[in-house]
């Protein structure tokens, strides 16, 4: 078997096993009290941290479109509206800074 | 007489063509990064039946992209493997979430459901239900086979027309899922409860990038972690 395909076959069985491995996870913690709280609490804390990691790699440029994109959602609160003032701000503050 | 409740609950029907619907724009995020991961894949040596069933098995685009690169880099496949796994630990912390939307589901809806979760149909699920949306189950599997079908065409036809395609960090494309993300977190703040878990969160896992040589894939889950402990501890019921 080439590299590809054990490249494949390792990364297929491992993150289905991680994507498994949470459901049980999920299913053991109480559901009630602080674990429970912990879990309500777990998106928004988890897209927060995404967000810090990558934007602490992205530049200047990256950190002005963040704040101009962030502007834009707590106007609008739309999805596609953010996306594209995101893209468009930081193609134009990347060509000019 | 209909209750509001009931008026509100939609079928599992209509509550996967709601989010084959508000998925679209992160679809078209979706397929330009495939375009740009099947031009990767192409110069890791790998065909149009590889990257399809890749795609389809793996479905986790930046562990697909850390993966391929590693190869392109000649780390080798277990090397390569160990990478795209590190980057796919936040998945662990997404499928124990969802505890509530699979609790009493039949086995295989729980197999289908943890492999359709990725991080934008997951998000937009929690987002639309702040929102006040009735957005279960079956609109994270409309979103998620929405983005698995958009993944394999996408990755496929990158690695059929690699010359062809121009850098998405020259377009500003790469922002698209930035931005998403930005657009999601402010449709998830409850109120001022969750300031102190989201800034421990991005405390930390800011911290552990900047000032440890710790991969950004384990500051960023041990940051969320850490976030959803403190509301753990300190918030009430």
């Amino acid at each position: 078997m080439t590299e590809q395909w054990w490249l494949i076959l390792g990364l297929a069985i491992g993150t289905y096993s991680i994507r498994l491995g949470g459901y049980f996870l999920g299913a053991q913690l109480p559901s009630s009290g602080a674990w429970s709280r912990a879990l309500t609490a777990l998106p928004g804390s988890l897209i927060a941290a995404l967000l810090a990691v990558i934007l602490i790699q992205g530049g200047t440029a990256d950190w002005l479109a963040a704040s101009i994109a962030l502007a834009v959602a707590m106007l609008t609160r739309s999805l596609p509206l953010t996306m594209i003032a995101g893209i468009v701000a930081v193609w134009f503050l990347r060509i000019s800074l | 007489m209909k209750t509001i409740q009931e008026t509100r609950r939609r079928t599992p029907l209509q509550e996967f063509r709601a989010a084959i619907r508000d998925i679209i724009p992160l679809a078209f995020g979706v397929a330009i990064y495939g375009a740009a991961f099947g031009l990767l894949a192409a110069q890791a040596g790998m065909s149009e039946l590889q990257t399809g069933v890749m795609g389809t098995f793996v479905f986790a685009g930046s562990s697909q992209i850390v993966a391929a690169e590693r190869l392109v880099a000649g780390a080798g496949a277990f090397a390569a493997i160990v990478a795209g796994l590190a980057l796919n630990l936040r998945l662990l912390l997404m499928t124990a979430s969802l505890r509530d939307e699979f609790a009493g589901r039949p086995i295989w809806q729980v197999l289908l459901g943890v492999h359709l979760t990725s991080d934008e149909n997951w998000a937009l699920m929690h987002a639309a239900r702040a929102k006040g949306m009735h957005a279960g189950y079956w609109y994270l599997v409309g979103g998620g086979a929405s983005l698995l079908l958009v993944w394999i065409v996408s990755t496929v036809l990158g690695v059929s027309f690699a010359k062809a395609l121009p850098d998405p960090r020259a377009v500003g494309i790469d922002f698209a899922f930035t931005a998403a993300f930005i657009a999601i977190l402010c449709n998830l703040w409850r109120g001022v409860e969750d300031f102190l878990p989201w800034a421990v969160s991005i405390g930390c896992a800011g911290a552990l990038t900047l000032l440890t040589p710790v991969e950004p894939s384990w500051a960023l889950a041990f940051g969320g972690v850490a976030g959803a402990a403190v509301a753990g501890i300190f918030q009430n019921d």
